[in-house]
C-alpha cells in the first residue's frame, strides 16, 4: 500500500512535469540541478547547517539510519538475516538514528519556537520512525522480536505516504525544482569568486 | 472584517488548481518545519517573533492546501493542522505574508530541504488577492500604474519638462548643444526604461544614464507611453493585472520597433520584465537586458573609458535581491566597479548570499508596514557600517530608496548611488 501511495505520488508529479517557462534561459537548468543535489547541499555553504552543526549532524545521521534500516527490512521480509558483524553494523547504525532522532523530538518539544511551528503530524511521524529505527536495531540480534517490528514498520508504512514522511519523495522533487529555477536564471551554479 | 463567502473562498483555492506543473504540489509538500530557515530571515532575526519564521509563512499556505486537497486534511484537520480560510487567518496571512516578507529569497537557499519559500509566500499573496486582502497602499502603486502608465501616476507633462531640465543640464556637463534625452523616437537600438522615482525623485540618475548612451555613441529612446519598469502587481499577486502592464511593455516595443528592451536598475522591474513577463503574456519577449548588462558590454567592448581615479572613495556594493539571487547578475555589477572606483569592499555576506536591504516585496509601496521595514534595516545597516565605505552602489531604485532612509535612520553618513552614477562620474569623453 505504500509503495502503491508513493506511485500515485510520484506519476502525479510526473504528469504535471517541469515547469514551462516562456522566458529565455540564461543559464543551465541540468548544472542547476546538478548543483542543487551536489554542492548546493554543501553544509558549509547552507546556514541551516553551519550555523545549527548538531542538529544538522543528527540530522544526517537519522536519514542515513532510515535508508539503512528500509534496507534492513527489505533484507528481512525476504528471508535474509544479516551475519553478526553486519548485524553489529546495521544494529548500531539503527541505534544511533535512534538516538538522533529522539534528540532532533526533544528539541522540538522543548523549544518554544518549534513547538509553534510544529503540529500533532511532526511528533506522530517523529515517533514512528524514532519506533521503527529502535525495533530494527533490537530485531536484528533478537529475531523474536519480529512481530513487534514488523507491527512498527507496518505502521510506519502506512503512514508514510500520508503526513509530512511523504517528504521522502517530495525532497527530491523540491530540489529538482530549486535547481530548474535557479539553473535557468544562471544563480545556480554560484560564479566563483 | 467581515465573514469570507464562499466564493471568495472558492476562488482562493482556485490557486491550488489547476496546476500547470509539480512546482507547486512539491514545495507544498516538502516543508518538514525544522525551523533552521528562521536565522536566515531578517524579520525573524530582527523581531524573533515565531511567527516570522519562513517555515510559518510556508505553514500558512501549506495547511489550506492541506484542509482542501489532501486525504488526511479532510479526515483529520488537527493531526496535520489543516486550516480552513476563515476571517482570522485571512488576518493573520495577511500581515505575515504582505507585512513580515520582502519575498528576498534569502532562506531558500538556505533551507536544509530546498523549499522555494518565496514561491509558496507569492501563491499566498495570489490567494488573498483573490479574496480582496491585498494592503490598500499596494493596490493603489497597482492601481496607479494600470490607470497612468506608471506606478506614481507622473504626468507626462511633469515626465516630459523634467527630461527637457535634465537634457540641459547633459548638455551643460557635456558643453555639447546636440547632447539629447531622446523621446518617443522609433527605430531605435534601445528602448530604455525609467522607474518612476527617477523623474519623481532622482532625475540625476536619468542624467547619468543618458551621458553613458552619449559616450556609447548609442542609437536609444525613451517611451512617454510606457517607460515604467516596474511591475507592483507581481507583488500584490494578481497575476492578470500584472499581464496588463506586461502587455504593454512588449506591444510598446512594438510600437517603437526597438532593437531591445534596456531595464532601468530595479531589482524588482529587471525580474518582472525579464523572467515573469513572458510567463504573464505566454510568449517570449524581444531581447531583454539589464541596463548593468548594457553598461558592463560598453566597458568590455571599449565602447565608454572610465578612470577609477575619479571615484577615489572607499565603494561597497548592495546586491538587489531581485537582481541578483533571482537574476543570476553577479559578476556584472563587480566588472563595472573594477573598472570605475578605486577602491571596493565587498559586504559580508555578498552577492547570493546578501541580506535584502528590507524594501523589497513591495515593501516601500505598503506604509502600513513602515516601522516593521526600518526594523528589519537594522541588519543591512550593520553590513554598511562594517565595510567602512563611504559610498553604497545600489543597482535598484527600490533600493536606492530603502537605503536612503536607512541612511537617516542609523546615522550611517555614507552616500547612496546608483551603478550609472558611479560610471558616469568616472566617464573619461573623448
Amino acid at each position: 500500500m505504500c509503495l502503491l501511495a508513493f506511485s500515485i505520488h510520484f506519476v502525479r508529479l510526473v504528469r504535471l512535469g517541469r515547469p514551462k517557462d516562456h522566458s529565455e534561459p540564461s543559464g543551465s537548468t541540468t548544472r542547476g540541478i546538478v548543483y542543487s543535489f551536489t554542492s548546493g547541499m554543501n553544509p558549509l555553504k547552507k546556514e541551516s547547517a553551519f550555523l545549527h552543526l548538531p542538529t544538522y549532524t543528527a540530522g544526517i545521521v537519522l536519514h542515513l539510519a532510515i535508508f539503512m534500516s528500509l534496507v534492513v527490512f527489505m533484507l528481512l521480509i525476504a528471508g535474509v538475516r544479516p551475519g553478526p558483524v553486519a548485524s553489529f553494523i546495521l544494529g548500531g547504525g539503527a541505534f544511533a538514528g535512534t538516538l538522533a532522532g529522539m534528540a532532533l523530538l526533544v528539541k522540538r518539544m522543548a523549544s518554544r519556537k518549534l513547538r509553534l511551528i510544529s503540529n500533532p503530524d511532526d511528533y506522530l511521524s517523529a515517533f514512528l520512525v524514532i519506533a521503527f529505527l529502535a525495533f530494527t536495531g533490537l530485531v536484528v540480534f533478537v529475531p523474536l522480536l519480529m512481530p513487534g517490528y514488523m507491527l512498527a514498520a507496518g505502521i510506519l508504512f502506512l503512514y508514510m505516504p500520508l503526513g509530512k514522511l511523504k517528504h521522502v519523495l517530495y525532497f527530491f522533487a523540491a530540489r529538482y525544482h530549486l535547481g530548474y529555477f535557479y539553473g535557468w536564471r544562471n544563480v545556480w551554479p554560484p560564479p566563483k569568486a | 472584517m467581515e465573514k469570507l463567502t464562499k466564493e471568495q473562498i472558492a476562488d482562493a483555492l482556485k490557486v491550488f488548481s489547476p496546476a500547470t506543473d509539480s512546482k507547486l504540489l512539491s514545495h507544498l509538500n516538502s516543508c518538514v518545519r525544522c525551523g533552521l530557515c528562521a536565522d536566515s530571515c531578517l524579520y525573524y532575526l530582527t523581531s524573533g517573533e515565531e511567527q516570522h519564521i519562513p517555515a510559518n509563512k510556508v505553514d500558512m499556505v501549506s495547511s489550506v492546501y492541506r484542509r482542501y486537497a489532501t486525504f488526511l486534511g479532510k479526515l483529520t484537520p488537527a493531526l496535520v493542522n489543516a486550516r480552513e480560510l476563515d476571517h482570522d487567518n485571512v488576518k493573520e496571512m495577511t500581515d505575515v505574508l504582505f507585512g513580515a516578507c520582502t519575498m528576498c529569497g534569502r532562506c531558500v537557499a538556505h533551507c536544509s530541504v530546498g523549499v522555494d519559500i518565496e514561491y509558496i509566500v507569492r501563491k499566498g499573496r495570489e490567494m488573498l488577492a483573490r479574496m480582496g486582502f491585498v494592503p490598500p497602499s499596494l493596490q493603489a502603486t497597482v492601481d496607479a500604474a494600470l490607470e497612468t502608465g506608471n506606478n506614481m501616476a507622473i504626468p507626462e507633462e511633469e515626465l516630459l519638462d523634467t527630461l527637457e531640465w535634465m537634457e540641459e543640464e547633459l548638455r551643460d556637463e557635456l558643453d555639447d548643444p546636440d547632447a539629447r534625452i531622446p523621446v518617443n523616437q522609433p527605430g531605435a537600438a534601445v528602448l530604455y526604461t525609467l522607474n518612476p522615482r527617477e523623474p519623481k525623485f532622482f532625475p540625476l540618475s536619468i542624467a547619468a544614464m543618458a551621458k553613458i548612451f552619449y559616450a556609447a555613441g548609442e542609437s536609444w529612446t525613451l517611451s512617454t507611453q510606457m517607460y515604467d519598469v516596474t511591475n507592483y502587481a507581481f507583488f500584490s499577486g494578481k497575476p492578470d493585472q500584472a499581464k496588463t502592464i506586461a502587455d504593454r511593455m512588449l506591444s510598446e516595443m512594438d510600437n517603437m520597433k526597438a532593437g531591445k528592451l534596456v531595464l532601468a536598475e530595479c531589482g524588482h522591474g529587471a525580474r518582472a520584465n525579464r523572467w515573469e513577463a513572458p510567463n504573464y503574456v505566454g510568449t517570449g519577449f524581444p531581447e531583454t537586458i539589464t541596463s548593468v548588462e548594457l553598461i558592463a558590454d560598453y566597458l568590455k567592448q571599449g565602447r565608454i573609458r572610465t578612470d577609477c581615479e575619479l571615484n577615489p572613495e572607499t565603494y561597497t556594493l548592495h546586491d538587489p535581491c531581485n537582481l541578483v539571487r533571482m537574476g543570476g547578475i553577479c559578476r556584472e555589477q563587480r566588472y563595472i566597479l573594477e573598472n570605475t572606483v578605486k577602491r571596493f569592499v565587498e559586504m559580508t555576506p555578498h552577492g547570493i548570499d546578501n541580506y535584502c536591504c528590507g524594501g523589497g516585496g513591495g515593501q516601500l509601496a505598503m506604509g502600513e508596514y513602515n516601522e516593521r521595514r526600518l526594523k528589519i534595516a537594522e541588519i543591512k545597516a550593520e553590513q554598511i557600517r562594517k565595510t567602512g565605505a563611504g559610498v553604497v552602489v545600489a543597482p535598484c531604485h527600490n533600493c536606492v530608496d530603502q537605503l536612503t532612509q536607512i541612511n537617516i535612520a542609523y546615522k550611517l553618513n555614507v552616500h547612496i548611488k546608483t551603478i550609472a552614477e558611479v560610471v558616469s562620474d568616472a566617464l573619461v569623453l573623448p
